[in-house]
């Protein structure tokens, strides 16, 4: 299984690795930049974002705020159209659960769209551990699933691999030379792609609505698989969080408007799928089952709490790819599933953060985050709260808690304040050599204190 | 009618790293009319520990504005983020009523002042600090100073950026610090600035001591472009 935990010094030292990587640097720098334009156009081009940031906000949290009743009436409606639904407490749980109805069906070929939440569990892990194949069928999600890799963003999961080194990876699977062209090299994976999209006993995809009044899943993909992956094998089974639910079904009015628009700057995905119920009665197309996982795996930490809003959250990466940090890091840094800012604040209130303890410091809080938010959720202020906590709950540095008391008592008074810089003054020649001064020294210019304070002049 | 009086906020980074910034702001509100008053019992905004998240630290300190300012006249601080501290954190943390604090280049362009032309035939880049762009949302204020003090100012291609300083994130990240500013002073020198300005002490000490280690353009405060030209 794969663990959302981070060991502290783990970011920075994958950070260390991606700064050395030029490549990298230049792939995440210019696709991150390619869709912030595009989502600062889209904005620009409806007729009032703010309005609509707003109402998409207020329709998140009117769900987040009474999940139970909602995640109810889902269930209640989802059941009477024939649907299964299964609330998992865990990722165990809800790898189990999966590989249990797997099983059931006897299956050996799984099909696959992308989805985080199978990713926050490590679906594909337990899937093999039973022997039952996983195929990713995302574009990107497949080409890394080929090299062994993982996504290192949301919308875009492969925007580190060059179409050169997709070429080796499908060469070896056609065992033939593939041209590393766009249309070759396309034509390559629906050849590979179709065939699992038609052989597959069970197709898995995310969720990225659930809809409580009428029991209906909404997916968005561009690449049209989750819709072969849903409606093809005769077991359809769709993973999201139990946050993910939103009251009617005008609700996705405001969240289709800007969820696209704020991943990758289109005005709708090419594809917008609401499932209802599995096939019915005289239907020619879907699944015989359909089943809806709702994963809680630390969810239910954050309600009630000050941190309540990150469960807004519609994954589309707009904060990823505004982010200074991210792009100077891009995702593996941040852990093996959720990267940039909202995997900054969210990981850590997944898993405690004790377990997390680097992700709240691994951010200049320059807000960037907080503006490019479709669904206003306060980023970089929820990390400053996760700060807070890490020193109130004694997670952080005792050096540091003990450094930050001296300093405020030195500096509650004008004769303490100058004690503390005339001392510095006199220890000048080591400011460059010790603690945090030492690590500041290592590529920057010590600044001198001047010689006599503003307040000396005066 | 009286001289309308001030509170200058040196703030800790410019009372003790870049005392001739605050001097220059000093000289830019008596030169523009103002009587300026210079609180004896100022020392810091709070901010170091306050984003750290060390709360009871950031009160300790943050109390000290409590005690040195009135709310009865403005606060002009030639600084960004302590500007927002004091805007917009300040008052919650320590519980007390808002006071009427100016970040220095809004309050110069808020008033109207005339500026000597300082800076005739420069050609700089403006740098935005974060807060001051994000929670004061002021970045064409310096800006129009600059260009009424006769500059050419060309916009970097990225401005929305941060330059990595962000407080104790540039000794806990400096290898992710150091890379955000060297991209910061590339850009400037791509834009062919002859110098990078900003309103901000700690990206000032950030992006200054590192173009002065790796060699890059010079970093100069606004408050000195202004009052002494970005050559001097």
């Amino acid at each position: 299984m794969r663990k959302l935990e981070q060991a502290p010094g783990r970011f920075r030292e994958v950070a260390r690795r991606k700064l050395a990587d030029a490549r990298v640097q230049a792939a995440v720098e210019v696709s991150t930049a390619r869709l912030r334009a595009h989502r600062l156009d889209a904005w620009g081009a409806l007729e009032d974002v703010e309005e609509l940031r707003q109402r998409a906000h207020d329709v998140r949290m009117q769900a987040v705020r009474d999940l139970d009743r909602y995640l109810a009436d889902f269930t209640r409606a989802l059941e009477a159209r024939g649907g299964v639904v299964k609330v998992c407490a865990t990722a165990e749980e809800a790898c189990a659960y999966v590989v249990e109805v797997c099983r059931r069906r006897g299956a050996g070929l799984v099909a696959k769209s992308k989805s985080m939440a199978s990713e926050e569990i490590g679906l594909n892990g337990a899937l093999e551990a039973a022997g039952i194949k996983p195929v990713e069928t995302d574009l990107g999600e497949y080409v890394l699933q080929l090299a062994g890799e993982h996504p290192v963003h949301i919308v875009a999961p492969a925007i580190e691999k060059t179409k050169e080194e997709v070429a080796k990876l499908f060469s070896t699977i056609e065992k033939r030379e593939v041209p590393a062209d766009l249309e070759e090299l396309t034509a390559s994976a629906r050849r590979q792609l179709r065939q699992v999209f038609l052989t597959a006993d069970v197709g898995i995809t995310g969720a990225n609505f659930a809809v409580a009044e009428t029991g209906t899943i909404v997916t968005v993909t561009n690449e049209g698989n989750a819709r072969l992956v849903s409606s093809l094998p005769p077991v359809h089974i769709a993973i999201t969080g139990i946050e993910r639910l939103v009251p009617r079904l005008v609700d996705l009015d405001p969240l289709l408007q800007l969820l696209a628009r704020s991943g990758t700057g289109q005005p709708l995905t090419s594809y917008t799928q609401l499932i209802t119920g599995p096939r019915r009665e005289g239907e020619q197309d879907g699944p015989e089952e359909l089943h809806v996982v709702f994963l809680e795996n630390g969810r239910r930490n954050l309600l009630g709490t000050k941190y309540e809003e990150m469960l807004a959250c519609i994954r589309c990466g707009s904060c990823l790819n505004v982010c200074p940090v991210y792009r100077k890091t891009a995702g593996d840094a941040y852990g093996p599933v959720y990267s940039g800012p909202m995997g900054a604040v969210l990981v850590p209130l997944l898993v405690g953060l004790r377990n997390a303890p680097s992700l709240p410091h691994a951010s200049s809080l320059c807000g960037a985050c907080t503006e490019a938010c479709p669904v206003k959720i306060p980023l970089h202020e929820l990390l400053l709260e996760l700060r807070r906590d890490l020193v109130e709950r004694r997670v952080g540095s005792l050096r540091e808690r003990v450094a930050m008391t001296f300093w405020s008592i030195l500096w509650s008074r004008v004769p303490g304040y100058r004690l503390s810089t005339f001392a510095s003054r006199l220890g000048q020649p080591l400011a460059g050599k010790v603690g945090p001064g030492k690590v500041w020294a290592g590529g920057r210019g010590v600044p001198g204190l001047s010689r006599r304070r503003f307040r000396d002049w005066k | 009618v009286s001289t309308q009086r001030v509170q200058l906020f040196a703030t800790c980074l410019g009372d003790l790293v870049f005392p001739q910034a605050v001097a220059d702001a000093d000289l830019l509100l008596r030169e523009a009319g103002f009587e300026v008053e210079f609180p004896r019992k100022q020392v810091c905004c709070g901010q170091p520990a306050f984003n750290s998240g060390h709360r009871k630290a950031a009160r300790r300190v943050a109390r000290t504005v409590v005690r040195a300012f009135s709310r009865s006249l403005p606060v002009v601080v030639p600084s960004g983020s302590c500007a927002t501290m004091v805007a917009h954190y300040l008052p919650a943390l320590v519980g007390v009523e808002p006071y009427d604090v100016w970040e220095l280049s809004a309050f110069l362009d808020d008033r109207g002042v005339q500026l000597p032309a300082r800076n005739e035939g420069r050609t700089v880049a403006y740098h935005d600090s974060c807060h001051m762009l994000r929670e004061l949302r002021v970045s064409a204020q310096p800006r129009r100073l600059l260009e009424r003090s006769g500059a050419e100012v060309v916009m970097l291609p990225r401005p929305d950026l941060c330059c990595g300083f962000g407080g104790t994130f540039s000794v806990r990240q400096p290898e992710i610090s150091l890379a955000m500013a060297d991209d910061k002073l590339a850009a400037a020198a791509a834009v062919r600035a002859e110098a990078l300005v900003t309103a901000d002490p700690g990206c000032l000490m950030h992006l200054g001591s590192r173009a002065e280690q790796a060699g890059g353009l010079p970093v100069v405060h606004l408050a000195s472009a202004l009052a002494q030209g970005v050559a001097a």
